[in-house]
């Protein structure tokens, strides 16, 4: 299982390192604007093929890149019930806070649970390499969250339950 | 909702008047002169002198009772013990059909002119019900949840219960089942009672359960059940927010490293200091 994880997330990164060459391109249908290509979709020769990573059914990454934006939409595994509410609950207060995180955008792309949408300005702010190693870290961090609440709600289910039943012995 | 009203007289130092008013119960639930079955023996048994049942009760409430409050005993221990259990009238009132049944549960017998069925009120607008026998009783809780989360979380607790009654040895506690829809028991039990998002709820209490002290413990225990699972469900959703509040800080962390480091100055032989221009 970990096997998968870790080629699944390598195959991302290369991807990313081959998709993050952005460079400014003011918009050419309206004068002195300067919007992500990616998000406009447009201009056919601006955007370049759209790679649909699969670690499984459930699990895929979808990069799309323009010339001056990059798209990553993560869709994350929900195995159950439980899985589906704490993941809809943990991107919803991270999209929320979507401000402060500069890359993260505030609704994902439909079929999708969370987006990011990296521009030209992002790339020449912070340094390429250090950017994909947030992207990755942020996919991993998701991960181990939802497993990790998904954990402590059994946890505490088991123990709410031990305790009121050793009330009647 | 809950309503109490509480009344002192300047006149007399020791004297408190308390009105309690207790939301109509839904259709199934029976109420006599306006209170659940054996609520006034339970009060009586309970308060002893220091209470007085007042009939009848204040306009707009089911129940007045006048406390005297220089009968309360003067260990300290004993008058903190019953203060808490003036405190609680609302779980004696309410809980006292629950108590009759247990009653005679301890003595093998079942309570005469008693439906199969049982229903009382333990939240407004809503029901959990007994099937009173001679050698068990069994209680089945329908469990509602407004929220669709809450409902969720409670569902995942609810069906720990079984499991933990298996794994943690407790072979003496009451056995219980968690079923997504009505169990047999509550065959006759009007529709809306059947009806109930996180499942139900069924505990079979034997008489080693309510045994002398027991009983109180017993009683508490499945009066404030649905109360203790959402008080736990609660928790846990503040809980996830605090782990949510601190990964999306760590997240952040993560991406201000992300940037390279603004106006780092460097010191030439001289002493005169150069930005560098990122």
């Amino acid at each position: 299982m970990a096997n998968t994880l870790r080629s699944y997330l390598t195959c991302i990164r290369n991807t990313l390192e081959a998709a993050m060459c952005l460079q400014n391109f003011p918009c050419q249908e309206v004068e002195r604007h300067n919007k992500p290509e990616v998000e406009l979709q447009t201009s056919a020769e601006l955007l370049l093929n759209p790679v649909l990573i699969c670690r499984n059914e459930a699990e895929k990454c979808l990069i799309e890149t323009s010339v001056n934006s990059l798209r990553i939409s993560i869709k994350v595994k929900q195995a159950d019930e439980l899985e589906n509410i704490l993941t809809k609950k943990f991107l919803r207060f991270l999209s929320m806070r979507a401000e402060a995180f500069q890359v993260l955008r505030r609704k994902p792309v439909q079929g999708y649970d969370i987006s990011f949408l990296i521009t030209n300005y992002h790339c020449e702010e912070m340094h390429k390499h250090k950017l994909i190693d947030f992207i990755v870290q942020f996919m991993e961090d998701i991960d181990k969250e939802i497993s990790e609440l998904k954990l402590s709600v059994n946890t505490r289910g088991r123990l709410v339950a031990t305790e009121f039943l050793k009330q009647f012995v | 909702m809950w309503n109490s009203y509480l009344q002192f007289s300047t006149k007399e130092h020791q004297i408190m008047v308390l009105s309690m008013a207790i939301p109509a119960p839904p259709p199934e639930t029976v109420f006599i002169g306006g209170l659940p079955l054996g609520a006034i023996e339970a009060i009586k048994l309970a308060y002893g002198a220091v209470v007085q049942i007042l009939d009848p009760p204040k306009d707009g409430y089911n129940l007045t009772i006048k406390l005297n409050l220089s009968k309360l005993p003067t260990d300290e221990e004993k008058r903190h013990a019953l203060l808490v259990k003036i405190a609680s009238v609302r779980e004696v009132v309410l809980g006292a059909p629950l108590r009759v049944v247990l009653k005679h549960l301890q003595s093998r017998t079942v309570a005469p002119d008693i439906d199969r069925l049982v229903a009382l009120v333990h939240r407004p607008k809503e029901s959990f019900f007994l099937l009173p026998q001679a050698e068990k009783v069994t209680v089945v809780f329908p469990m509602r949840f407004k929220d669709n989360i809450d409902t969720v979380l409670a569902t995942s607790f609810l069906q720990e219960f079984v499991e933990a009654r298996r794994t943690a040895g407790l072979n003496n506690a009451p056995p219980c089942l968690w079923s997504p829809s009505p169990p047999l028991e509550l065959r006759g039990a009007p529709i809306q009672a059947l009806t109930a998002n996180a499942g139900f709820v069924t505990f079979v209490i034997f008489p080693r359960h309510v045994e002398s002290r027991k009983l109180d413990r017993t009683v508490w225990s499945l009066s404030s059940f649905h109360a203790y699972v959402s008080y736990h469900v609660k928790c846990s959703e503040g809980f996830m927010h605090t782990r949510m509040r601190r990964r999306v800080e760590s997240l952040i962390e993560a991406l201000d490293r992300a940037k390279p480091d603004v106006e780092k100055s460097k010191k030439t032989a001289h002493g005169r200091s150069f930005k560098r221009r990122a």
